[in-house]
């Protein structure tokens, strides 16, 4: 019996393709069904995220079942027959390997992510359900969650957000805890401010208010992210109860400067106060970070961090294929 | 015994501690500095039943036993409010002056090697040598948070973000809460001392109750500033430490 994967990911295959193949999560375990019901193929497990769609297959002949499910799929999909470029195809410990990787977030876009792992569980439990799962890919998949765990408990890979908006979202639970009792106003409602907003909304944080020149934009964000609109002129007003603000409008010149905050201080009981200007020119004077319970971080802070952690996550990776090729050669899986 | 139960704990607590900075320098929590300080608090509690034996009172009559029992009233607060509040690194920051205190405490002269039996207690002296250096632990864990907010505070106002420290440090918000919780302990505990000083027989000057007097109106002016008006907690923290310093200091000379 031979272990083989055969897959598509962000790396090899545009969104417009990637996206025909795309599996929703209660659709896994029927997609498992359909794969394990090939000729050949006596095990299957499906997994799908946004950035990739792989079938790991346990058959009797490895290269023969690759050759063969690529074309079916290709068919089943309606992709030209010369679409094959999209695929890598692997067999036996180099599949073994690479389920290794992913799992361990060192295959994915933003790498060292943990989202993955779950999303592989999520896949091989609705294999597990579906009965297309047997000695070899059960075998496989638990040892993978097992290195899964090993690399992250082991390594930094995971450690420091990778992108601005996250950055900003652990600076603020730095300075207020968990969020839920914080309160959120975004100036300007661009789409920064937006993909801010949201990661501080996906982490708990209470109210958001939205403010922008133009009052419909306003409305309509503060409609997708279930807060309020404000009139551009009421944001000082709003500044009275907010712990964070974000500001990302187009304005050639600060917005708020250390006069604005000073005004709002005696009515905040001079509580911390959380600045993120990711507009470029800079929304805020930097005269604001000096009063003290002010912390701000414009948008080079903010994207030096970022970078900071990815260069780390780079400096792990050699630890981490370190740890997977041992604890693979430790073991003696079927099929590989 | 009394002195073997103190180093003991003493040693605890300096191990808890180090261990506890090793930990934070390689970026990891200290998971386990809350253990050492659970040993260190149970010997304290050794070393305070046997001079409170030796004594027939709250062993609260010498110098030595002032400061250990000080040490005593710092741990406990730390476990109360630390793990349960989930505030990390407290008990990193809480070691070392727990350590202060019980070396200080086993200097040669300060600790009575041959504690003298009391003849006659009474309950309202007890209650205010008890009140008091217990409200003094309280307060003195209001100073660590202090310390504790006004290092997260300096390196989130200069984006110094990668040390371990700042990885380990509990967020602002929840410093701020629980300096203002400790304060709010332990001036509730220094008034109860308060009133019964001054309700115990007087035996000497009045010295010490208008030092403990003056240091009551500190904290309360503080507490109902911070309530009422608002107050930074880069200034709170500064004066939470520096009102505990001064009292103390105060007391060594009174």
């Amino acid at each position: 019996m031979d272990l083989i994967c055969l897959g598509l990911n962000h790396r090899t295959a545009p969104v417009e393709v990637r996206e025909r193949f795309a599996v929703m999560t209660p659709k896994l375990g029927e997609a498992s069904r359909e794969m394990a019901a090939l000729v050949g193929v006596s095990e299957a497990v499906v997994i799908s995220t946004c950035n990739r769609t792989e079938f790991y297959l346990a058959a009797d002949d490895g290269g023969e079942t690759l050759r063969l499910t690529e074309e079916a799929l290709i068919l089943e999909h309606g992709l030209p027959a010369d679409a094959g470029h999209h695929f890598y195809r692997m067999e036996k410990s180099e599949a073994a390997l690479h389920l290794c990787r992913v799992v361990s977030g060192l295959d994915s876009m933003m790498l060292g992510e943990t989202e993955i792992f779950g999303q592989v569980k999520q896949a091989y439990q609705a294999a597990l359900d579906a009965g297309t799962t047997g000695g070899v890919l059960n075998r496989l998949f638990q040892r993978a969650f097992g290195v899964g765990k090993k690399v992250r408990t082991d390594t930094q890979i995971q450690e420091g957000a990778t992108s601005v908006g996250n950055v900003a979202v652990d600076l603020a639970e730095k300075i207020f805890g968990h969020l839920k009792n914080s309160e959120v106003m975004i100036l300007g409602a661009g789409e920064m401010s937006r993909l801010t907003a949201q990661a501080l909304v996906s982490r708990g944080a209470k109210s958001i208010f939205v403010t922008n020149r133009s009052y419909d934009r306003a409305v309509d964000l503060a409609n997708e992210m279930g807060g309020s609109a404000v009139r551009f002129d009421d944001w000082q007003r709003v500044l009275e109860k907010v712990d964070v603000v974000i500001s990302s409008t187009g304005a050639p010149h600060a917005i708020v400067t250390r006069e604005h905050v000073e005004k709002a201080r005696r009515a905040r009981k001079y509580r911390p106060l959380f600045f993120i200007d990711i507009a470029v020119p800079r929304d805020i004077d930097p005269a604001v970070g000096e009063i003290e319970e002010v912390y701000l971080y414009d948008i080079d802070t903010l994207e030096q961090l970022a970078e900071e952690a990815r260069v780390r996550r780079k400096r792990q990776i050699e630890d981490c294929e370190q740890i997977i090729q041992s604890e693979l050669a430790k073991l003696n899986l079927p099929g590989t | 015994m009394d002195r073997t139960f103190l180093i003991v704990s003493t040693l605890l607590a300096a191990i808890g501690g180090v261990l506890g900075m090793m930990s934070v320098h390689r970026g990891i929590r200290s998971r386990w500095t809350v253990i050492w300080m659970v040993a260190a608090f149970a010997c304290q509690i050794g070393f305070l039943s046997v001079r409170g034996e030796a004594r027939g009172a709250c062993p609260l009559r010498d110098l030595g036993e002032i400061l250990a029992f000080l040490g005593w009233s710092l741990t406990l607060f730390y476990l109360v409010v630390g793990p349960p509040y989930r505030l990390s690194l407290l008990g990193v920051f809480t070691a070392p002056v727990v350590v202060v205190f019980q070396v200080a405490a086993l200097i040669p002269g300060v600790l009575s090697l041959d504690p003298i039996h009391a003849t006659g207690t009474d309950s309202w002296r007890e209650t205010h040598a008890a009140m008091s250096v217990l409200s003094y632990g309280a307060l003195a864990l209001a100073g660590v948070a202090g310390v504790m907010f006004l290092v997260l505070d300096h390196q989130l106002k200069e984006h110094h973000l990668k040390s371990g420290l700042f990885r380990n440090l509990p967020p602002v918000r929840e410093l701020l809460q629980s300096m203002m919780r400790l304060l709010w302990i332990g001036c509730g505990l220094l008034t109860i001392g308060i009133v019964a000083g001054f309700l115990m027989p007087r035996t000497g000057g009045m010295g010490h109750l208008i030092a403990a007097v003056a240091t009551w109106v500190g904290y309360a002016l503080l507490m109902t500033v911070k309530t009422v008006r608002g107050l930074t907690g880069r200034r709170m923290a500064l004066a939470s430490v520096g009102l505990f310093l001064g009292s103390l200091t105060v007391f060594a000379f009174v």
